[in-house]
């Protein structure tokens, strides 16, 4: 019996082993929705997909719900990591916060940012990244292969990405981003925008979003020689604040008050049931630290319940109430701090046609609050005028929060922050890097104080732009922080001015990274948190990441006809002095005089008489009486005949030329 | 300047009044004699210099002239647009040729004496069937030879051929399964040894049974039973000239001409499964046993005509463009053969192109499509009402489709709870089956087992690589021809355009591959001629490649284009006055020197 027992035992464990085996062994697709309410009266919506496949060596190149494309991609330009961002607009640091994972990730440079790393021997890099940047180029129906050429990408060593080697990096500030980027990016997906979460994406309603970032983030252990490859994940993002309609329900007194929202009402349509391929569809409504505590202070100050009814969706006594009531409440856990932040769990596992979901959030009392801010604001802005030189400025303004930075303790005690910059400067625009100049609180501090660690690779004229990276320490009470550089604007060459050469040269974002200062979710650990990809990707750490506004510099702009101008005019002047040249060398003088005296002498009918008045006018003299008068109407009469005679051949050349 | 020295113009001191010429020089003679005339004579020689300045500065011009338009000159690498031009009328008149060995053995037939007489008779009866065909491209024409060979129990005589390998007489003597094709297939393998040589046999066999012609796997083909020489030949001619030259092919079907081998020689077979709506039920299928046991020989079979690789994908959320009614008699959802040309859904289908697929190899799409509940089961009706056995479709050039009705929508059509399922083995063998048939339609073979000729329908034995090494050899000699098709059509049309835009820069480049293309284009031409098809089918493959990296070439692409008038438009500025200017001094220098000349003359002359 006991033996018996044990087998059964051990084949239950068996089993139980085995389909965990079988469960990493397959492909997972799954999708998300995460919904947060931002402070100014917008609304954020984050769409999270993610497919997995296991490594080819034991799972074989085909699949069932990875895309084709991609996996080809990876495999013939043995891509170990890439990620390309297709945004509009600008990510408000200020008002949509800064420090929570979902901007600290999401948060791109307008246009087109692509960076991507290699598993390729150090030589080939360049190489792969041009052939790369062509075929997703032609993936993604955008110009991407304008990064082909080696004056558009440049080669951050550090402070873009830790402990990567082999990156390559570049944006195109000014490409447009519309539906023709999305449907490729949709493709991507097993249910494109058929069924599940993304059918909620009308393109009129995502379009007209104050940021709309779309993002394809791509990594690969493939080509690792270890056998602990876990295959490829390909996570697609988009991140879109709208601006919800106002639902009439009464709610109009006093402008600070939020407006209340629905799925429908911010995308214009329903969801009708989730996508069948997914593993796991859910959506999720995320309070803010602050918005939590708000709602907190409140409720205390109203009535007696406090912070179970957030979680026990007791929506009558609370500030706001949503339609449907979540299968669980998810609650931060972070240790020392009282804020942290809420996540309401839907599922879709239930929706179908006939039933859709379309989750309404109500405010009920008017609240107010903010975003958690990163350390440092940052903003860049050029300085000078005139077309010849200037100056770029970056500057760091503390929000007066230091408890950020509490873990960053230097050696001996002193609270110290530490910031990289990363900064890539077309050619044309020529930075000196030895004008570099840091401003601590204002005033002018030497650099060997505050940074910690440059790479800097000067721009080749036509050949690659400038890159700079800067590690700075700075000391936590600081309050602001300016960094200048100098230029000189450079001048192009005719062919390389863009169409719209007179709006002006982009230098695209920079980027400040704060690497001490992680973020993330901080939630429990248990196994049912973990399902959700959204949740385990919002659980990494990351850093915080800021990208600067883009700056638009003014070049010195030709007149594009110019060449030609100056051919025809240098032209001119050569045939005019080439033709009196040699009317000077062929000229009689002597007989000239002499036929002057002789012409003197002689009458001239009415008109010569005229053009010998006109010409003696012409030359100052004095009017001579012309006599002879038999010549001058012959004289017109020829010069009438060879007027007719060069017009007749230019007609002729006119038709028939 | 020249309206101020119109007045003393030489034109006008010629005919009229001519009021200028009391001569050049100033030290006239004032006691000149009465009769001197200065309007008509003078006394000095003309001068020379100011004639010999205008002069030296016009032909310094003219001479200039071809330097100023060589040095504007484009660059144009010199293209052979003869040879071009003779390769593709050469490829348009006279198709290629093959030169083919065929070699016809009789055996048990006794009475028989005259093998001469033999192959005169199949060589005629040969002709009567190619005269009738138009000789296509890839085929031998009248180009063959035929050994014949009597091996009787009495006798055994041979046709003086050359270098034929000799049949040896009696070789079938012990053997007696003739029944069994595939273990005679075999046997006559291992007799004949046609693995090298590229030498077509028809065996005939006499015997006391019903006649049965069967085309073997490799290179030959016997034909057995109760029959009289006569019918025999006849048979057999069909078989050579119909099936191992033609490889079968009715014609009207998929011209032959049209191989779906892209210009770098691959082919990607891109498998799609669709799930038109995966609501309903979603299939999976084991594409990696797909690949690994049935594709794999096929692939590996046809690398002498093409490189071909193999990739899957699974697509969701596909719906059929056209329409299907529902059939009581049938009972299953209809769609017939017109309504074809909609049925693939080019906005919802997003077989993509492959990316790992170079610009120019060939993507052959093979689509199985897997219909939703409320269309299955979805069936192919013929135009005469039948219902399609295979339920798929080809679409030349493009691929093939078939629609795979899962098992469970024949029953009760219930929304199950656990949708996701997997194509049963059993199902993806006979898929790939289909998928197998389709893939050799495509390129221009029969799907089916036998050949049905005008004297004996002939059983094809079917090789489990997909294709027959005859039917190997066919398409091989097809895709020669198409290839030195395609790069004479290639190189013709873009010897028509660069000539049509004669400021158009070609790079050195480009007429290094035209070059080569057409150097490998005559190597192969010539190796055909000599029946080295290995040989002609590598080096077509090239010409082909070189001639389309000419034509694609980045630099053809780009606006390249120095227009004429642009050049005009640069330099009018400059050389329209100047030589003006110039023409205008000489005329009226030689005309004067004319007139100046003649006056001394006459005056010399009233001298005298």
């Amino acid at each position: 019996m006991v033996r018996l027992r044990s087998i059964l035992l051990f084949i239950l464990l068996f089993k139980s082993f085995g389909s965990i085996i079988i469960a990493e062994q397959s492909e997972e697709f799954s999708e998300a929705l995460l919904l947060r309410p931002l402070p100014d009266r917008k609304v954020l919506a984050h769409f999270h997909f993610e497919s997995k496949i296991p490594p080819t060596r034991t799972h074989g190149p085909h699949h069932s719900l990875f895309p084709k494309s991609i996996y080809q991609l990876v495999h013939k330009f043995r891509v170990r990591e890439m990620e390309l961002s297709f945004t509009q607009g600008r990510w408000n640091y200020g008002r949509w916060g800064g420090y929570d994972p979902i901007s600290s990730r999401n948060a791109k440079p307008p246009g087109v940012e692509l960076w991507a790393s290699f598993d390729v021997p150090q030589h080939q890099v360049d190489a792969s990244w041009r052939n790369l940047t062509h075929a997703l180029s032609g993936l993604f129906c955008a110009s991407i292969n304008f990064l082909e050429s080696s004056t558009a990408y440049s080669a951050p060593q550090w402070s873009f990405k830790s402990f990567t080697t082999n990156v390559r990096y570049g944006t195109l500030p000014r490409e447009a981003v519309c539906t023709e980027n999305l449907t490729p990016w949709l493709k991507l997906l097993p249910c494109r925008d058929k069924a599940g979460l993304s059918a909620l994406m009308d393109r009129p309603s995502i379009y007209r979003g104050f940021y709309h970032s779309q993002r394809l983030h791509l990594v690969s252990n493939e080509f690792d020689l270890a056998e602990a490859s876990s295959g490829m994940v390909l996570e697609q993002t988009l991140t879109v604040v709208l601006q919800p309609v106002t639902l009439g329900s009464g709610m109009t007194f006093g402008s600070i008050r939020q407006p209340s929202w629905s799925l429908s009402s911010l995308f214009g349509r329903k969801v009708s049931g989730r996508c069948v391929l997914s593993n796991t569809s859910n959506v999720y409504v995320q309070l803010e630290p602050n918005l939590v505590s708000e709602l907190k202070s409140t409720s205390a100050m109203q009535q007696e319940s406090d912070v179970k009814n957030l979680v026990s969706q007791a929506w009558s006594d609370m500030s706001f109430e949503m339609s449907d009531s979540p299968v669980r409440v998810i609650k931060e856990v972070y240790g020392f701090h009282k804020e942290s932040s809420l996540l309401y769990e839907y599922s879709l596992a239930n929706s179908s046609d006939s039933r859709p979901f379309d989750l309404e959030f109500r405010w009920k009392r008017p609240v107010t609050w903010s975003s958690q801010l990163a350390p440092l604001q940052a903003s860049r802005f050029l300085m000078g005028s005139g077309n010849e030189r200037g100056a770029i400025a970056i500057s760091l303004k503390s929000v007066g929060r230091s408890e950020y930075t509490d873990s960053s303790d230097d050696e001996d005690g002193r609270c110290s922050l530490r910031v990289d910059v990363f900064q890539v400067v077309p050619w044309y625009v020529k930075v000196y890097y030895h004008t570099l100049k840091v401003y601590l609180d204002e005033r002018l501090h030497s650099l060997a104080d505050v940074i910690e660690r440059t790479n800097v690779s000067p721009s080749e004229d036509k050949v690659s732009p400038g890159l700079m990276e800067l590690a700075l320490r700075l000391p936590c009470d600081v309050n602001s922080v300016i960094l200048t550089l100098e230029f000189d604007k450079g001048f192009l060459h005719i062919d390389e001015y863009p169409p719209d050469a007179n709006q002006g040269f982009d230098i695209p974002s920079a980027l400040i990274r704060f690497p001490e200062i992680k973020t993330k979710l901080h939630l429990f650990e248990d196994k049912s948190s973990c399902k959700s990809p959204l949740l385990s990707k919002l659980q990494e750490e990351s850093p915080i990441l800021w990208y600067t506004e883009v700056l638009l510099v003014p070049l010195t702009t030709p007149d594009f006809s110019m060449p030609y101008n100056v051919i025809t005019i240098t032209c001119t002047v050569f045939a005019l002095y080439f033709g009196s040249l040699l009317n000077a060398l062929r000229r009689r003088v002597e007989e000239e005089e002499r036929l002057l005296k002789n012409k003197a002498t002689k009458d001239s009918s009415p008109i010569g008489v005229l053009l010998s008045k006109l010409s003696a006018k012409l030359r100052g003299k004095p009017l001579e009486p012309p006599k002879s008068s038999a010549s001058s109407s012959k004289v017109s009469y020829k010069l009438i005949l060879r007027v007719i005679l060069v017009a007749g051949i230019a007609v002729a050349w006119q038709y028939f030329g | 300047m020249p309206v101020e020295g119109a007045p003393k113009d030489s034109t006008m001191a010629e005919i009229s009044e001519a009021p200028i010429s009391s001569s050049d020089p100033p030290n006239t003679m004032s006691e000149e004699a009465s009769d001197f005339d200065p309007k008509t004579m003078r006394k000095t020689k003309p001068g020379l210099k100011r004639l010999f300045l205008t002069l030296t500065v016009f032909f310094s011009f003219l001479i200039a002239l071809p330097f100023l338009l060589k040095s504007i000159e484009i660059y144009r690498a010199p293209l052979p647009f003869e040879d071009i031009d003779l390769l593709s009328s050469a490829m348009e008149k006279n198709p290629l040729r093959y030169p083919c060995q065929f070699r016809a053995v009789f055996i048990n037939f006794d009475d028989i004496t005259d093998k001469n007489e033999l192959g005169l008779l199949i060589n005629s009866n040969m002709q009567k069937l190619t005269s009738k065909v138009t000789p296509a491209c890839g085929t031998c024409g009248n180009n063959y030879t035929v050994a014949v060979t009597v091996d009787s129990s009495s006798n055994c005589i041979h046709s003086e051929s050359e270098n034929v390998g000799k049949w040896q007489c009696g070789a079938l003597n012990g053997f007696d399964k003739l029944n069994n094709d595939e273990d005679f297939d075999e046997y006559l393998e291992s007799v004949l040894d046609s693995k090298n040589r590229k030498l077509y046999t028809v065996v005939v066999v006499k015997r006391n049974a019903e006649v049965r012609v069967v085309v073997g796997k490799y290179r030959h083909a016997w034909i057995v039973g109760e029959d009289s020489v006569e019918k025999a030949v006849e048979n057999m001619a069909e078989i050579f000239v119909k099936v191992f030259v033609n490889g079968g092919k009715e014609e009207g079907s998929i011209r032959g001409e049209f191989m779906p081998v892209g210009a770098d020689g691959k082919v990607v077979l891109s498998f799609s499964l669709l799930n038109s709506d995966p609501h309903d039920w979603v299939y999976d299928w084991d594409f990696q046993e797909l690949d690994e046991t049935l594709l794999a020989p096929v692939v590996d079979a046809l690398r002498p005509v093409a490189d071909i690789s193999v990739e899957s994908q699974v697509l969701y959320h596909t719906p059929k463009a056209s329409f299907s009614y529902w059939d009581d008699k049938q009972g299953s959802y209809i769609f017939s053969t017109k309504d074809l040309p909609f049925f693939v859904n080019s906005n919802e289908w997003h077989l993509d192109t492959s990316t790992a697929a170079g610009g120019r190899s060939k993507v052959l799409h093979f689509v199985l499509y897997v219909p939703s509940a409320k269309e299955c089961p979805l069936k192919l009706q013929f135009p005469n009402g039948e219902i399609s056995m295979t339920n798929g479709f080809i679409s030349p050039m493009w691929g093939g489709i078939i629609v795979w009705n899962p098992p469970v929508c024949s029953e009760n059509l219930q929304v199950q709870h656990l949708p996701k399922h997997k194509i049963s083995s059993e199902d993806l063998k006979k898929i790939s089956e289909v998928f197998m048939g389709q893939l050799r339609q495509l390129f221009g073979l029969k799907s089916e087992n036998h050949y049905v000729g005008a004297f004996a329908t002939s059983v094809l034995l079917t090789s489990a690589k997909g294709f027959a090494e005859w039917e190997l050899d066919v398409l091989s000699r097809h895709h020669t021809c198409f290839n030195l098709l395609q790069c004479g059509t290639t190189l013709g049309s873009l010897s028509r355009l660069v000539q049509s835009l004669p400021r158009m820069i070609i790079m050195d480049e480009i007429g290094k591959q035209v070059k080569y293309s057409l150097e490998a284009a005559k190597l192969s031409l010539s190796n055909v001629s000599l029946g080295y098809s290995d040989a002609s089918a590598v080096s077509s493959r090239k010409a082909r490649a070189l001639a389309e990296d000419a034509f694609y070439h980045p630099s053809m692409m780009s606006v390249s284009y120095y227009s004429f008038e642009h050049c005009f438009a640069v330099y009018s500025p400059f050389f329209l006055p100047v030589s003006l200017h110039v023409l205008l001094a000489v005329i009226r220098e030689w005309k004067r020197y004319k007139v100046e000349n003649r006056k001394y003359l006459a005056w010399k002359a009233k001298l005298e």
